[in-house]
């Protein structure tokens, strides 16, 4: 068994070509999944009743399971559910016409918001209480108080987090080549079973991801340097 | 895309697939093992800056933490049995249930070399004075003073690190290993009840996960009997 | 019994101690003052070899080192000649009040446990804090954090201790707690070299008072000539500057 050196750069320039859609499904589900954990995080840190033990469950339970279960279990579930929805309105399309990669964009960003949730519950609670307190002495309301105060600090607290987060991310959209989508990874199986040749195929995959990390990490690095330098003009 | 949706299948499919837990155990249980072997050896060029080494080990590091953990299993996978077949070693017909193992140990090796470095790294220099003050020797300062006041700080990212192990072992079936996972792809195969093979497999997960949590939670609490209440980690 | 010559340590291009000479007798207690930055610490940490000076030679007891021939051995028996207080207090945070003084002598002198642990009562009674064994470092304040550190150090029975300024770190209502500590310790004839900013300590403690700024003894005398009849310009600057702000008394 050797090692096809040559091909390693043939799957290379093939495997690139899947970089857009690989992005895509790290970056799509981060951003929504913000919005989403943001509001989690809000309802949990104030204790809204019976939405904060959703919320509590949703977190517990997305956290707790592996990403590939959400991708299966909405790649499989969501067709059945639009089916019924379908049948019980008559309305007029099918399950089959929804592309494959909004139920994997669905399924990240609920995984995204659970673990972004976390995060920014953690930078909430890294606030001090004397500064909200404060901040409703001179006079601002519960809205004020998270819009001006409250967040601005938790969210600077959370960019490491959040980097770390989104690498993990980048990487995690590799299991969604198990519902046939090209991303890096698919396209690195495609390229290696055409061929036969899965060493060099997956080796060219490697460096591209690791490649995307470096850069990913270099530009995330330099925004949290922004971020400090901010919190410190901020507070 | 399978038959009508049977929600008792659920149940009905989770003690054949609780059968499998062991498996999956058992990839988590031996790489941690050997994961923090790994994680001591590589954490130390970096702590004592040994020249050569240290480049060798960050690069792995880098490595391992650039790559998702499927493409680090294709790459043993595929790349060990080619890499041993240079010394004529045929590993070609090894259970994939090693390669699993193999390559979690190399991923949570550099993982909790990061880890226990900065455990390390974050423990007060006066700490190592104060014991060479007192006339210790520095092993017995390493292994008296330092390193258990490390292992505190070093074990919530050690507990999560772990859970995450749990959760990733849900790939192995990718190379063909018969864990709980592997056996509900099987399951899926016999009976076309994807949906109902999912969900009941992400119960098991997140019960597995909820009981690693308490665990750790326990054993935190020990850890942290010297700290001020409240503060559970830095 | 500790006799220090040509001590010369460099931190890059910072030369903090310019060649120190200095006599210490058995029984006798110093204190070194000085403003910050003129090698006070640098030296009292290279009597306990915390810092490696680049030359010079240091005999404490029947222990002699010379910093241009060290090794290991020699560092390991100065170190248990002497015992070291901190400014930080650096009592080891995952063991008790009572562990962090057992330790030294189980792990370095060896003694049984039992020993030990009668040994540690002993002293920790003497500082006061017989009722605190059981509690970890995180759970003190300050001032009886720093007392764990003076029983650590007594415990050992050194040739001698070094207090590295040993209330500078500490509130000022807490003060007092540790240096009435430091008094009973020296009456009870334990050679100490105290590096401080506490004058009116310094001044009623000391046999002997050393005066450095930038690297060099400037003058050393029995505390009276040095507060009152100093020869020196800077060190009647110095005094002028420190002496009106001293208002702890023992």
């Amino acid at each position: 068994m050797t090692i096809d050196y040559s091909f390693i750069w043939v799957a290379f320039k093939e495997i690139l070509k899947a970089v857009p859609l690989t992005l895509v499904l790290t970056f799509v589900p981060i951003v929504i999944g913000f919005l989403i954990g943001l509001a989690v995080a809000l309802i949990r840190a104030y204790n809204i009743k019976f939405l904060s033990q959703i919320a509590n469950f949703y977190v517990s339970f997305f956290r707790g399971t592996p990403a590939i279960m959400h991708i299966m279990v909405i790649y499989f579930g969501f067709p059945i559910l639009l089916d019924y929805l379908i049948k019980v309105f008559n309305l007029p399309f099918q399950s089959n016409n929804v592309p494959i990669v909004l139920f994997v964009i669905t399924a990240l960003t609920l995984t995204a918001g659970s673990y972004l949730s976390e995060i920014i519950r953690s930078g909430i609670s890294s606030v001090s209480k004397g500064q909200i307190e404060a901040a409703y002495t001179i006079g601002m309301n519960t809205f004020q108080v998270v819009k001006r105060i409250v967040l601005p600090q938790a969210l600077a607290q959370s960019v490491p987090n959040i980097t770390n987060l989104i690498i993990g991310f980048l990487h995690t959209t590799s299991i969604a080549f198990l519902v046939s989508q090209k991303e890096i990874t698919g396209a690195a199986n495609i390229v290696a079973s055409k061929n036969l040749k899965f060493l060099e195929a997956f080796i060219a995959a490697g460096i591209i991801y690791w490649v995307i990390t470096l850069i990913i990490e270099a530009l995330l690095y330099f925004m949290e340097k922004k971020a400090k330098s901010y919190s410190r003009n901020a507070f | 895309m399978g038959k009508a949706f049977d929600p008792i299948l659920i149940i009905e499919f989770l003690p054949t697939l609780i059968k499998y837990l062991g498996v999956t155990l058992e990839i988590v249980f031996f790489s941690m093992i050997f994961g923090t072997i790994i994680g001591i050896i590589v954490a130390l060029p970096k702590l004592f800056h040994i020249p050569i080494v240290r480049q060798i080990v960050t690069l792995y590091i880098s490595f391992i933490r650039g790559t998702p953990i499927l493409i680090q299993l294709f790459l043993v996978y595929y790349g060990l049995p080619a890499l041993l077949s240079i010394w004529n070693i045929d590993i070609t017909r090894m259970d994939a249930l090693y390669f699993v193992i193999i390559t979690y140990s190399l991923s949570h090796g550099a993982i909790f070399a990061e880890i226990f470095r900065g455990a390390i790294q974050a423990i007060d220099i006066g700490q190592t004075e104060a014991a060479y003050s007192i006339g210790m020797k520095p092993l017995q300062s390493f292994f008296r003073i330092v390193l258990p006041q490390a292992i505190r700080i070093a074990f919530p990212n050690m507990a999560n690190s772990i859970i995450g192990s749990l959760k990733d072992t849900s790939l192995a079936f990718t190379i063909g290993v018969m864990d709980m996972m592997g056996r509900g792809e099987t399951l899926i195969s016999s009976t076309a009840h994807a949906l109902e093979v999912y969900i009941s497999l992400s119960i098991v997960y997140y019960v597995i996960v909820l009981v690693f949590e308490k665990i750790f939670k326990i054993s935190e609490r020990y850890f942290n009997r010297y700290q001020p209440h409240g503060i559970s980690s830095i | 019994m500790i006799e220090i010559e040509g001590l010369k340590k460099k931190f890059g291009h910072n030369e903090v101690l310019k060649g120190i000479n200095m006599h210490v007798e058995k029984g006798e207690i110093i204190s070194i003052l000085g403003p910050s930055g003129s090698g006070k610490t640098t030296l009292l940490r290279c009597l306990n070899y915390l810092e490696s000076p680049d030359e010079g030679q240091i005999v404490i007891d029947d222990v002699l080192i010379n910093a241009h021939k060290v090794n290991k051995k020699d560092i390991y028996q100065l170190r248990k000649k002497s015992a070291m207080v901190f400014q930080a207090y650096n009592l080891f945070q995952h063991k008790t009040v009572l562990q962090n003084v057992m330790e030294g002598l189980v792990v370095v002198q060896k003694k049984s446990v039992n020993e030990a642990k009668e040994k540690a009562l002993e002293v920790l009674q003497k500082v006061g804090l017989k009722n605190k064994i059981d509690a970890y470092p995180s759970q003190l304040s300050g001032g009886q954090q720093q007392r764990v550190g003076i029983a650590r150090a007594l415990a050992l029975n050194p040739e001698v201790i070094l207090f590295d300024e040993p209330t500078s770190a500490l509130d000022p209502e807490l003060v007092g707690e540790v240096l009435e500590v430091i008094a009973k310790i020296a009456r009870e004839g334990k050679t100490m070299i105290i590096v401080t900013h506490e004058m009116n300590f310094a001044r009623e403690i000391s046999d002997r008072i050393i005066f450095m700024d930038n690297g060099v003894v400037i003058e050393e005398g029995i505390p009276q000539q040095i507060f009152t009849e100093q020869k020196e310009e800077r060190t009647r600057q110095f005094l002028k500057r420190m002496t009106p702000e001293l208002d702890y008394s023992i």
